[in-house]
């Protein structure tokens, strides 16, 4: 055997100790009526030796008592700490366990409903599985995640500090729903910024106060976009409040045709002009300004002519 | 339903004749354990007769509709006669008599075309005035004119500055008889041709006399034909047939102005020209004989830039009115023409003699103003759609900025990019120092962009009043259609103007 | 109808097309031959003048087309032949002669390539 599994490392180590004990117990007995325990085995022998050579025909003297108290106490196999060792992940039933006990303990305290529950961003599944080292089933971590979210839902006012503590240990480090984005605002130009999607254009749009002059990548509109149609979508932000002659329009946009960039621009407008002037919001989304339409082409696939068309049947 | 299975009528069931039922073998059975019909297939064996489909499905058949194929068309039918596709392409209809006539509408007079109260205004053009105008080309057929009562242009900023200069060129003040040169640049359907019909409109009420080249393009893209210009000069070209056609023009539309002159000098080149006739004879020699317009149009021109008679003939001289000379689509001269030398080697379009006199003009005069009876210089070149010539963009600016009065050795003079090849005969051509004569304007660059929204308000008013537009225009309205145009570009206007009809109705 | 080089050209053709109507000569040639004689492309027969007709037949009989043209290439494959060259045996047996595959498209080789050789 060449190379051996741990657990028969574990066994071969488990099996020598014992000789070995077995063996001092052994001799000892036949030399003195003493048990030795095998931990102190080395020391005890140590000083025979010393002994025997300082003061050889000294009269040696008698092996202490046996405690047998503390002889039978040392266990003959180490007894797993956790119940759950042999369960294969003893660390997540743990954790199951204590939850499931707080729970039980604080079941009757009010909660709120889950909108109101503070948001908290819980392991993810492969990062638990690496946090406790143990292979876990999805099923079984969304049990756990239903028993978080359950004491997440005590009333944040009455929450006691175990429950606290003990739902602290399953937040993902990082806190992805503590930073927001910030407000965006006009900036001392007088400058809103807005950015907006379509297709395969993506637009930015910096609206100041002005007249109504629209600038589409340093070019006019007429020069940017031939077909009135375009012109008209890209200023409908604009167009539906009422606002074309109040304001003054640079739009950089880049990537797509005539009508993604159009369309890009509307989005991108109507989110700067939301930034001047909020209460725009409603009037806005009815137009259907700031409605994000995020169909994009679907890709080709392997085997098909173009995403979904097959080839055509041929019969031989 | 009831009357369709009553009792009675079973027993006559029964009797049915055994023919009707389907025969076994005529309706071909599927299995006996397939419950859903079976569908009926032709017989293989059977020929299919022509004309008759059966319902049986045809595999790998398309589900589309199916159009009915366009028959071939008859090739005995015969092409329409020579030319008369291309003057339907180029005809110019200058009134809709479904169009509702504007009340009120005012003309284009000496007085109302210097009348700043009038700006935004769509001012008509005088009905005796059409022809001349027709006759030298200064309706274009993508206008739009075809929509109108009759034609009428917007009084804009432009216009007033034009009128105001054209007012004093032909005045008693001390701009009488200055001249001068401009090269007129815009993006498309910013008015440029119209600037220069307006141009061309006030040279007619003023008397003047009207030069045009109304397609630059058309001299230098090998249609008309040409010939070296003597044997002296093999390097230059003339074309006689466009040469003539240009004297034409100018024929037709000055007649009344060319009559009243007469020939004050002795011109050699030309035997037939006696001095004493009348400029408007002069001009149909040329007309007349091809071969010898370009003599002809350097005598007439000769004529039309004296000052004085030469000696003797003295009693022939009456004094010259102003000169105005427009050339649309300039850009087209700056490169090499499609014609060929005899070695096959391209023209540059400057080796053409008429390019060359019209180029030349920009040019501050020797020693007396190029047009020493005043008059304008008007040169149109667009900034969307014509051949990218590097050389005349950088000249472009080059004179904008010496008009300014930047010092051609300043750093912030545009200079040329040093790894671009340039034509150097484009940049010369455009080299103008300051003139010598006081007479004399120097030659400047005028960009054409939007209209204003006060004007286009009146603008859009004119298509409301004409019965094109059912909206009420009010401010707001103009507002949102001067930015749909590009800030007011106004052929983008028209346009808009012209949608909402269709959109209205 | 104008008589150019002894052939018959109605007036509404274009001159560079009626041109080549003669064996031997193709659009640069005749490009060539309009500008030597500044006429302009687009010209139509019926507006040439006397002397550029008169010019281009001239031009045309210095030239070496037609019947001439025919003779030559001709006697340039009876040539190749008679020499014993290996293009001159391609032309007898009606296949490619500039090293062309042979397993498939020899149409235009088999058409063409022979002693006698239609123009």
């Amino acid at each position: 055997m060449a190379r051996q599994s741990p657990r028969g490392v574990v066994h071969a180590m488990q099996s020598v100790r014992s000789t070995t004990s077995l063996r001092a117990f052994l001799s000892q007995r036949s030399a003195a009526p003493a048990y030795i325990i095998p931990g102190a085995s080395l020391s005890t022998r140590t000083q025979q030796w010393k002994n025997a050579r300082g003061y050889a025909t000294e009269v040696q003297p008698a092996a202490p008592e046996i405690d047998f108290a503390k002889f039978h106490t040392q266990p003959t196999r180490i007894i797993p700490r956790s119940p759950a060792y042999f369960s294969g992940s003893p660390k997540f039933i743990d954790h199951l366990l204590r939850l499931e006990d707080i729970l039980a303990k604080y079941v009757s305290l009010p909660t709120v409903s889950a909108a109101e529950a503070p948001r908290k961003a819980w392991f993810k599944l492969p990062q638990f599985r690496d946090v406790v080292g143990e292979p876990i089933a999805t099923k079984k971590y969304k049990g756990l995640l239903k028993l978080l979210q359950r004491l997440n839902r005590i009333d944040p006012n009455l929450m006691p500090k175990a429950v606290r503590l003990s739902l602290d240990d399953f937040i993902r480090p990082g806190n992805p729903y503590g930073n927001k984005p910030a407000p965006a605002t006009v900036d001392n130009l007088g400058r809103a910024r807005g950015k907006g999607k379509r297709k395969a254009s993506s637009a930015v749009v910096h609206l100041v106060e002005g007249n109504g002059e629209v600038l589409v990548n340093g070019k006019t509109l007429v020069e940017a976009f031939p077909r009135v149609h375009d012109r008209e979508s890209a200023t409908w932000a604009l167009r539906c409040t009422a606002r074309l002659d109040k304001y003054n329009v640079w739009v950089a946009v880049r990537g797509g045709g005539t009508t993604g960039q159009a369309e890009a621009i509307t989005l991108a407008l109507g989110r700067a002009l939301m930034v001047h002037e909020p209460a725009l919001k409603p009037t806005l989304r009815k137009a259907g300004v700031i409605t994000v339409d995020r169909r994009r082409v679907e890709r080709k696939k392997p085997g098909h002519v173009k995403a979904r068309k097959m080839p055509t049947w041929v019969k031989r | 339903m009831v009357s369709s299975f009553c009792w009675s009528c079973l027993t006559r069931l029964r009797q049915t004749p055994r023919t009707v039922l389907p025969s076994p073998t005529a309706v071909p059975r599927g299995p006996a354990f397939h419950t859903s019909a079976v569908r009926f297939f032709p017989n293989p064996m059977m020929r299919k007769k022509p004309g008759q489909e059966l319902g049986g499905p045809k595999y790998r058949q398309s589900k589309s509709a199916r159009m009915k194929k366009k028959k071939p068309v008859d090739g005995k039918a015969r092409p329409p006669p020579v030319g008369e596709r291309k003057a339907l392409r180029k005809r110019i209809v200058l009134s809709n008599p479904n169009a509702l006539e504007v009340e009120g509408m005012q003309e284009l007079t000496e007085e109302t075309m210097v009348d700043s109260r009038l700006r935004g205004n769509v001012l008509a053009l005088p009905v005796p005035m059409l022809d001349q105008l027709r006759a030298v080309q200064a309706f274009k057929p993508k206008q739009g004119w075809s929509i109108f009562r009759r034609p009428g242009t917007v009084l804009r900023r432009e216009t007033l500055e034009m009128g105001r200069l054209f007012d004093n060129i032909s005045g008693v003040g001390e701009d009488k008889g200055t001249a001068v040169k401009k090269i007129i640049t815009g993006s498309r359907k910013s008015g440029k041709s119209v600037h220069l019909l307006q141009a061309m409109a006030m040279a007619f009420t003023k008397k003047w006399v009207v030069f045009t080249v109304p397609e630059a393009q058309d001299l230098v893209s090998a249609t008309t034909g040409y010939g070296p210009l003597s044997d002296e000069n093999p390097n230059l070209y003339v074309q006689n047939e466009a040469t003539a056609s240009l004297l034409s023009r100018t024929l037709i539309a000055n007649k009344t102005i060319l009559s009243k002159l007469q020939v004050s000098r002795i011109h050699p080149a030309l035997s037939a020209v006696q001095p004493g006739m009348t400029l408007e004879n002069l001009a149909k020699f040329g007309v007349q004989d091809p071969a010898s317009s370009w003599a002809v149009f350097q005598a007439l021109w000769a004529e039309l830039t004296a000052t004085s008679a030469t000696t003797g003939l003295e009693k022939n001289f009456t004094p010259r009115p102003p000169i105005l000379v427009t050339v649309d689509g300039l850009a087209h001269w700056m490169r090499n023409s499609e014609y060929r030398t005899t070695e096959f080697e391209p023209i540059h379009a400057h080796d053409l003699v008429f390019v060359r006199h019209f180029l030349s003009l920009l040019k501050p005069g020797k020693d007396e103003s190029t047009l020493p009876n005043g008059g304008a210089l008007l040169y149109a070149t667009s900034t969307s759609n014509n051949p990218s010539i590097y050389s005349f963009e950088v000249a472009l600016k080059q004179v904008a900025a010496r008009h300014a009065g930047v010092d051609p050795s300043a750093p912030e003079f545009p200079k040329l990019d040093p790894y671009s090849n340039p034509d150097s005969r484009v940049l010369e051509a455009f080299i103008s120092t300051k003139p010598t004569s006081a007479q004399e304007g120097m030659l400047e660059v005028q960009t054409i962009g939007g209209v204003s929204r006060d004007e286009a308000r009146g603008f859009m008013e004119y298509f409301a009043r004409s019965g094109l537009l059912r909206e009420t225009v009010n401010d707001e309205w103009v507002g949102e259609k001067w930015t749909l145009a590009g800030g007011g570009v106004i052929g983008e206007l028209e346009r808009l103007g012209r949608r909402l009809r269709v959109a209205a109705a | 109808m104008v008589f150019i080089l002894g052939v018959n050209f109605p007036e509404r053709n274009l001159v560079a097309k009626s041109l080549q109507g003669f064996f031997g000569v193709g659009g640069l040639t005749s490009a060539r031959l309009l500008s030597r004689f500044h006429i302009h492309p687009t010209c139509k027969v019926g507006e040439l003048a006397n002397k550029q007709v008169l010019d281009l037949t001239a031009a045309l009989s210095d030239m070496k087309i037609e019947n001439d043209l025919r003779r030559q290439v001709l006697d340039d494959i009876k040539r190749l032949k008679e020499t014993g060259t290996y293009r001159g045996r391609r032309h007898a047996l009606g296949l490619p002669a500039r090293g062309q595959r042979t397993r498939t498209q020899i149409k235009t080789a088999v058409k063409q390539n022979r002693i006698e050789r239609r123009l």
